[in-house]
């Protein structure tokens, strides 16, 4: 009785509990082979897309100008070929994989058992991930921008563009990233052990056919950049200022959809 | 207070109750061996006092407060199954996240500490999967003691642990519920339970079937005596007009008396009716015993 008097509970604060988690998320990501062969994949896309770019095939010039390897020229929903389609949006296809194999080793190794049995709550989990993820989609960008340059120069195109839609195309896609992975931490947190499907429905959505789809059904509209694939697009070499904040906001808002909805499901179904 | 109180414990996987209306405490500083057959809803019931299943219906209280607080849920400390770890990690660095989830300060510190107890000092720099069956057991008993909780949730703990890993795990148990730390574990090894045990719930079926303190188990599992003859049948007929309470052990095929003094028995049947006896003893109903008996009793 006496015991049970003298317990006193730490209720540990918000930014306690997510520094823990995001020193271990981060850890990981650092320590993981998987962070460096994707960054790796992203830095020998535009290779391939350029290499592609320069053949005698279907795709052959398909780029007039080589920033095209970062981002489309205008925001074009419905694809015509693939140079409208083949730039920095790939990173989203590929950074999907990327944290479904991430998140599903949490379920497999069964540290989330270890997780969820410490004062760590659900939504810390959600938010923890989904910065992990955007920030690991962001490194990703970098990479793809270093080598889209390098493969730029190889094509012998020029490099034409106004700087500041340039920057703009960059930074939006790179706001994107936190959007993106939440999306896919929303996804894992829903099959959770069956990754599987995590990866082909992250790969999917990753590759915005299902925008793609609607597009080719209601036209270019710019109601399509309520999602995050529209958004994506908008990021592009005639993007300004508007086009970031549409990018940040998007991104922002989808983060904490997913984020509320993700910790709504981890709170109301077995964890482990 | 009691660590843990339980009120009518209920979880369905579908149709199917693994834990039904299920009761119980463990009051502090108890060790409450926590038994029953395999599907008895015994692990069930740990993940959800544990927050990791959501029960369908009931009530659970740690130390008075709600499972889910989580000022309470920062002084569990939980071995469920296997240690959840990064196979392609060291130990140590495994550690070190927990530590970290935890918010442990100085946990290289700590880590020595736990690392200590369970005697894998030596072993902490080895991946995780290098290490055996028994070495990842007391990986997960170190894990449950980070940060020195106040209550331990461990299930099957002493599977794949060595005689010496079995009695560091006595010890160290012994110590913290000296100490005033709650200890709920479930096992199968009846034994080794019985050593360390204050206090036993059995369930089955998801019920609880019996509740009790270690007293109240050792008053249920009264002391006999055994002995072996050429006339086992006649000699426990004889005996249990004699002494009300006879049986024949089928395992060994020794006669049991309840009740009697091994000297008064043997001189009873031989001299009163020359039935001679080759070996005799005076024992007592173990726990796994005594638990296959209220088994047997509740299948019939």
């Amino acid at each position: 009785m006496e015991n049970a008097k003298a317990l006193q509970f730490e209720q540990p604060s918000f930014f306690q509990r997510l520094k823990g988690m995001l020193g271990v998320d981060f850890y990981r990501l650092f320590h993981t082979p998987l962070f460096y062969i994707f960054i790796t994949i992203a830095a020998i896309i535009p290779a391939l897309v350029s290499m592609g770019a320069m053949g005698e095939g279907e795709t052959a010039g398909m780029f007039t100008n080589a920033w095209q390897i970062i981002a489309a020229d205008s925001p074009l929903y419905v694809i015509h070929d693939m140079g409208e389609y083949a730039n920095m949006n790939m990173v989203f296809i590929f950074g999907g994989i990327m944290v479904s194999i991430f998140i599903g080793h949490d379920y497999r190794s069964g540290y989330v058992k270890q997780l969820f049995t410490t004062h760590a709550k659900k939504e810390d989990y959600m938010i923890s991930k989904t910065l992990v993820s955007a920030f690991s989609m962001v490194c990703m960008c970098f990479t793809y921008l270093i080598g889209g340059m390098i493969a730029g120069a190889a094509t012998g195109l020029p490099f034409t563009v106004n700087a500041g839609s340039l920057l703009c195309a960059i930074l939006g896609k790179m706001i994107m990233s936190l959007g993106w992975a939440s999306l896919y931490t929303f996804i894992n947190v829903i099959f959770r052990r069956k990754f599987g499907i995590s990866i082909a429905l992250c790969f999917v959505l990753g590759t915005g056919i299902p925008v793609i789809g609607a597009a080719a059904l209601v036209g270019n509209t710019a109601a399509l950049n309520i999602f995050l694939y529209g958004s994506s697009v908008q990021a592009c070499l005639s993007s300004n200022f508007v086009s970031v904040v549409i990018c940040l906001m998007n991104s922002v808002v989808w983060a904490v959809v997913y984020n509320v909805l993700g910790a709504v499901i981890l709170y109301h179904r077995d964890v482990y | 207070m009691n660590a843990i109180e339980i009120r009518n414990l209920t979880k369905a996987f579908g149709d199917k109750l693994a834990v039904n209306g299920l009761t119980m405490s463990v009051p502090e500083g108890a060790i409450y061996g926590f038994i029953g057959e395999n599907g008895s809803g015994k692990s069930t019931t740990e993940k959800c006092i544990c927050g990791l299943i959501q029960p369908s219906s009931g009530e659970i209280k740690l130390w008075g407060k709600d499972y889910r607080d989580q000022g309470a849920r920062a002084q569990i400390g939980v071995l469920i199954e296997a240690p959840g770890c990064f196979p392609n990690y060291s130990v140590w660095n495994n550690m070190k996240l927990q530590a970290a989830n935890l918010g442990i300060k100085n946990e290289d510190e700590e880590i020595r500490r736990v690392l200590h107890l369970v005697r894998m000092d030596g072993a902490a720099s080895n991946k995780f999967k290098n290490c055996s069956l028994g070495m990842k057991q007391r990986i997960g008993i170190a894990f449950a003691l980070l940060g020195n909780p106040k209550l331990l949730v461990l299930d099957e703990p002493i599977n794949g642990l060595d005689a010496d890993g079995m009695r560091i795990m006595r010890e160290i148990l012994l110590d913290l519920s000296h100490r005033g730390t709650s200890v709920l574990i479930s096992s199968h090894i009846l034994g080794e339970l019985e050593k360390i045990a204050t206090h036993y719930g059995i369930i089955r079926g998801g019920k609880m079937l019996r509740e009790m303190t270690a007293s109240e188990l050792n008053a249920n599992c009264p002391t006999y005596v055994a002995l072996k003859t050429n006339e086992t049948e006649r000699a426990r007929d004889i005996l249990q007009q004699a002494y009300g309470r006879a049986e024949i052990d089928e395992q060994t095929g020794e006669v049991r008396v309840y009740g009697a003094y091994a000297e008064d028995v043997a001189k009873y049947l031989f001299g009163n009716f020359g039935i001679a006896v080759s070996e005799i003893r005076t024992a007592k109903i173990s726990l796994e015993e005594y638990y296959v008996g209220l088994m047997q009793e509740g299948r019939r």
